[in-house]
């Protein structure tokens, strides 16, 4: 058993908890704001704001660990002299209400960040920060984490893990931060008794029986180990992919990103990281115009062999996690389960 | 090795005009007590003031540092800026990074270059740190040939070094693509120059230029009976972090930055290169 310690917190119990958790912390929640969009952003004011639980957050944790747009370092230029100094540190943040899904695709970008050194400004997030996930009870529409291995609930990772039991959470603590916390302020909690074991794995099951998309993952990871993906299918992709980079924003394993310099004035500015899409036309290409890539054949191509190829044979586990986001966001409607669709369902026919 | 984001410090201590296009500026570190220590083949990311960073090969060899020199053709607006510093100015340096060609087994073998362009750059680096080890060691190398590619006679860089070369022992043979001028020398295309090398089981290869150069240089070595395994290639590609994490120079489950740049023919038949598939 990899958790140290579970307990019970009665639901009136979790405002009175988070108030004592923000006091040592940013607290990071899901809030719908006044257009419907439910999104994580800092509570100032616990009593005055409604944490939503109820929908999936928009975005993922990833603007969090990897923003959109951050600074690497300042630099000057002084008499012919160069000098780069490097950000801020970040500050300690908990964050409340995390899906499976999002928890999962933060401990590949742990991953990702961790070669061939710790990246310096992600880590330092994250060696900042807790999580607190929620697991999922009710999939969402597009969600299909149970085939990527990533939800409804989660066996580690988290600093805690909340089960909604209707007037009660089950809470897991994670090692470290997570067990800590649940000590600190264990007069919130009460041991977990036979029935509230029961109750959670009653729902764990219920929550398995609802998704609603079927999505081949598994499969397609092995026929990618064994064969190359018929050029029609790519081409077929390409054409109705219009180059908006919509799918890699909001994928919270989409980690690829662009480094440029911001120019503040003729002695100052910036070097800034941020965020890029392998499927953009500009991606590979060099000084000079050369560019490795056909983007009217291959503009796909990249992406879904990356997360469904390189990385299941690299890490056993393709970088997807099911949050179903890239099928909204893309008009082209040629999202990660299209091609998936695509790859399986010719296998089928084929003898 | 600076493998993080924030650039070391470095003056521009020299500048050499290598032709109309291209220069070479020689580099050395503010800060001396940073450890610095690279291969041939390796590429620094070079931070220009307000331009950005842009992976370029070391074009010296390892036993000239402190001084680190990068061939610069001007290509874009980092490298079109690079050309109107002066020496005495700064540029941030990170690295090096990625795999360098393979040294340490060309002991007693037969080296033959095929450079194209700015492609002598990173070649060069690997020249004079075998001339440098023919100079202190019996068997460093058997041979060396290079076979230089040139547009036209006004676009050959490197003419001092490569003189310099030749008095050395290296075997120099030139040509351009075309000329206007009293050209003595070849004119074709530098494939045209292969057949008249005797290339034999001892010979390793090592090619750098243009994709399409590369493509029919690497063909009519295979065609020739040079095994795969001899024969080396330094890719080129868009790259922002030199660390393999930011995406950009990803190859077929690869980095180049991390895997490469210098690849051999061997591997590169088991990847998806797009210059080399049409």
């Amino acid at each position: 058993m990899i958790d140290l310690k579970e307990m019970i917190l009665s639901k009136d119990n979790l405002i009175p908890l988070l108030r004592k958790l923000k006091k040592d912390a940013r607290l990071i929640a899901p809030v719908q704001n006044k257009y419907g969009d439910t999104l994580f952003r800092e509570i100032d004011d616990i009593d005055g704001t409604e944490i939503d639980l109820h929908n999936q957050p928009q975005a993922s944790l990833k603007p969090f660990f990897l923003p959109q747009q951050e600074t690497l370092a300042d630099y000057t230029i002084t008499n012919g002299e160069y000098s780069f100094t490097p950000p801020a540190k970040a500050e300690d943040t908990i964050f409340f209400g995390v899906r499976s899904c999002d928890l999962t695709a933060l401990l590949y970008m742990d991953l990702i960040f961790s070669k061939p050194s710790k990246d310096p400004t992600y880590y330092d997030r994250r060696n900042h920060s807790l999580i607190i996930t929620l697991g999922c009870n009710q999939p969402f529409p597009n969600c299909f984490c149970e085939a990527t291995g990533s939800g409804p609930y989660l066996e580690y990772g988290y600093g805690l893990q909340f089960i909604d039991l209707g007037d009660r959470y089950f809470v897991s603590a994670g090692r470290g931060k997570g067990a800590d916390l649940l000590k600190k302020w264990a007069y919130f909690f009460r041991e977990v008794n036979e029935e509230d074991q029961q109750k959670r794995y009653q729902l764990f099951l219920e929550a398995r029986g609802q998704f609603t998309r079927n999505i081949q993952v598994a499969h397609a990871c092995r026929k990618l180990e064994k064969e190359t993906v018929p050029e029609e299918i790519w081409e077929k992709l390409s054409r109705r992919c219009y180059d908006c980079g919509g799918c890699a924003y909001v994928c919270p394993t989409c980690t690829c990103f662009s480094i440029d310099d911001m120019i503040l004035d003729a002695k100052h500015g910036l070097r800034i990281r941020t965020w890029d899409a392998c499927t953009s036309s500009g991606f590979t290409r060099m000084a000079g115009g050369h560019n490795p890539t056909d983007r009217s054949r291959h503009a796909l191509k990249r992406r879904f062999l990356h997360k469904l190829k390189y990385d299941f044979e690299r890490h056993g586990k393709a970088s997807c996690t099911g949050c179903g986001r890239c099928i909204d966001i893309c008009f082209g409607g040629v999202d990660i389960t299209t091609f998936i669709d695509l790859l399986t369902t010719q296998t089928q026919k084929k003898p | 090795m600076n493998k993080t984001f924030i650039p070391s410090q470095a003056n521009i201590c020299e500048i050499i005009h290598e032709n109309e296009q291209i220069a070479t500026f020689r580099l050395e570190l503010i800060n001396k007590s940073i450890p610095f220590a690279f291969l041939p083949g390796q590429f620094l990311m070079l931070s220009i003031p307000h331009c950005g960073e842009a992976a370029i090969s070391i074009s010296s060899s390892p036993t000239a540092l402190p001084l680190i020199d990068l061939s610069i053709r001007k290509a874009g607006k980092l490298t079109n800026a690079i050309h109107t510093m002066k020496a005495g100015n700064q540029v941030g340096i990170r690295g090096p990074f990625g795999k360098p060609f393979p040294t340490e087994t060309f002991a007693n073998r037969d080296l033959l270059f095929v450079a194209g362009g700015i492609g002598l750059a990173p070649l060069k680096s690997v020249i004079d740190y075998s001339l440098f080890h023919s100079s202190v060691e019996k068997d460093a190398v058997q041979s060396m040939t290079l076979l230089y590619g040139s547009r036209t006679p006004l676009d050959i860089a490197f003419q001092s070094t490569v003189n310099n070369w030749q008095k050395q022992g290296v075997d120099c043979r030139l040509t351009v693509d075309k000329t206007e001028t009293d050209w003595q020398g070849n004119v074709g295309l530098v494939t045209d120059l292969l057949p008249d090398y005797k290339l034999t089981d001892n010979t390793t290869a090592l090619v750098c230029g243009p994709p399409v150069m590369i493509k029919f240089v690497i063909a009519q070595l295979s065609a020739m009976g040079c095994s795969d395994e001899a024969i080396f290639t330094t890719l080129e590609r868009h790259m922002k972090c030199g660390m393999g994490t930011c995406g950009h120079c990803h190859l077929d489950g690869k980095m180049v930055c991390v895997d490469g740049p210098v690849f051999s023919l061997s591997q590169l038949k088991t990847m998806d290169v797009m210059e080399f598939s049409q």
